[in-house]
């Protein structure tokens, strides 16, 4: 109404003024995340507010306004709720702005010019250090018998014009420098003054007791039968690829499409953001931290590993079987416990593990299967999701299930009392004396039931 | 009066779909239940609050405000 308007708008704009406050002060204050997670309950306090301020004035027999939210007012909700659900999706870390990812533009323009490089073979020690300094292009990393190393390859120049291209060429030389027991390998991409790109693709074979030190970007980088240990930083867009390597592997990607690492006999240790995360037969511990959004696989690792990404965390002692972390999903084979498991918005299939499980999930459908009628200590907490536990019909263990909004189906039959509660439901008991299983979820049900076909 | 309470229920629309729409974004970013399972409830608000202003709409043609 014109004659007095509405208190909702400025109340709004004073409640938005204090949060950009505090945000302003505070800076651990993550306005961001808040606003993503929240903004539904910012509509519905301004809701409320236009609610009371519409019922004041009618008991009041003040005027009443035509709409208790205006055009414009819906005009501001709808803004928001684009806003706020785009930044819930965002914030995601597996979202799809994240996959696209931003080439240079440099790219796409321009002529490709092809060169060849000089072919460079030294002999070297047995067990040398081989250095690649930062650069751009794919790496072809072979281990042989003997102390000789050689480089050939062939550099790709995007450019305008040739003349461009030939410039580029001769700054950008191929240098092999032996330093002692160093073999370094400069590529020189960053002498170029013209706007050209240059993409060196190497192949070198080195001695097999070799260690590797490399970074680079844009390309793969392939190394296969090295005795030593390999190290290797990359820059976006990079595909890595190890195999055999008789050492330990310390990747640190900036954005790795792929990491694949097969038959490694030391450590690997795997650092930063990537997409698809490959490891297999792995002979030392693991360890993977950052954030990997595409699938990450892990396949017979015989020491211990621990996982860190996409708001997943998994500690295992050893993994014979498979562990498989996909968006929204982890399933897994043949585990060897003490196995410790924390997952967001993730259903969890693990089908034989050993040992104590603590599995945290917030939002998902979980199932287990332990493997042997020795099953260790089990504690699964979900907060909205169904629980379905199917245990060896020999085992011996004292449950404790509950469901706070959810039913319980009882399949494993006597010795286990079911009790209802509210909306709720309770499941307790014990079969001969074994170690404690508790199952708890907020929302879902739980099953228990003898699994078929166990030794 | 009773124009009065249709001016009321009209004005009190607007308010009552923005918490509606609110809580419908609450539970679907709880993962409950997705937004594109409960929207139709949105019209259902609306159809209820339109009854409701309807009730008290004076007999007259001309005397009610315009729904």
């Amino acid at each position: 109404m014109k004659s007095r308007g509405s208190v909702t708008g400025p109340l709004v704009l004073i409640l938005v003024g204090v949060v950009f406050l505090v945000h302003a002060i505070t800076p651990d204050f993550r306005l961001a995340d808040l606003l993503a997670h929240y903004w539904p309950y910012a509509l519905i306090i301004w809701g409320a507010i236009a609610l009371v301020e519409v019922v004041i004035r009618f008991l009041g027999n003040g005027p009443i306004p035509k709409n208790g939210v205006s055009g414009g007012g819906w005009a501001l909700v709808i803004f928001i709720a684009i806003i706020g659900s785009s930044a819930f999706e965002f914030q995601r870390p597996d979202n799809w702005i994240r996959q696209i990812g931003f080439q240079s533009g440099m790219e796409a323009f321009g002529q490709e010019h092809e060169y060849p490089v000089q072919n460079i073979a030294k002999t070297v020690s047995a067990e040398p250090v081989i250095i690649i300094e930062d650069f751009r292009g794919d790496a072809k990393i072979i281990g042989a018998e003997g102390s000789n190393f050689s480089l050939t390859g062939q550099k790709v120049i995007r450019s305008f014009d040739a003349k461009d291209a030939d410039k580029a060429n001769s700054q950008t030389p191929v240098e092999v420098v032996t330093q002692g027991n160093t073999v370094t390998i400069r590529c020189h991409q960053d002498r170029i003054d013209s706007r050209s790109s240059v993409t060196t693709n190497l192949d070198i074979s080195v001695p097999k007791g070799s260690r590797i030190e490399a970074s680079g970007s844009h390309g793969t980088i392939d190394v296969s039968a090295i005795g030593g240990d390999v190290q290797f930083a990359g820059g976006n867009s990079s595909d890595i690829k190890l195999e055999d390597i008789g050492g330990s592997v310390k990747l640190e990607t900036q954005g790795a499409d792929s990491i694949r690492c097969d038959n490694v006999k030391g450590a690997v240790e795997l650092h930063g953001r990537g997409s698809d995360v490959d490891l297999e037969n792995i002979a030392g511990q693991v360890t993977i931290g950052g954030n990997f959004t595409g699938t990450v696989s892990l396949r017979a690792l015989a020491k211990p590993v621990h996982l860190e990404s996409m708001r997943t965390q998994l500690d295992a002692r050893q993994v014979p079987g498979y562990f498989r972390l996909e968006r929204g999903s982890v399933d897994a084979k043949n585990l060897i416990g003490p196995l410790k498991l924390t997952a967001h918005s993730t259903d969890i299939t693990l089908d034989g593990f050993t040992e104590a499980l603590d599995l945290d999930v917030d939002r998902g459908d979980v199932e287990l299967r332990p493997e042997h009628s020795a099953m260790g200590r089990i504690a699964v907490h979900t907060h909205s999701g169904d629980i379905d536990l199917a245990v060896p019909s020999a085992a011996h263990f004292a449950l404790s299930a509950n469901t706070e909004n959810g039913d319980i189906d009882n399949q494993f039959g006597d010795g286990l009392k079911e009790s209802s509660e509210g909306r709720g439901a309770k499941l307790e008991g014990s079969v001969g004396s074994g170690p404690d299983v508790n199952l708890v979820t907020q929302h879902g049900s739980i099953t228990v039931k003898k699994s078929s076909g166990d030794v | 009066m009773n124009s009065r309470v249709a001016l009321f229920a009209q004005a009190i629309r607007g308010p009552v779909l923005l918490i509606t729409v609110g809580i419908l974004f609450a539970i679907h970013q709880a993962g409950v239940l997705p937004f594109y399972r409960t929207w139709p409830l949105l019209l259902i608000v609306v159809g209820v609050m339109k009854l409701i202003e309807r009730l008290y709409v004076p007999q007259s043609p001309q005397g009610g405000p315009k729904l």
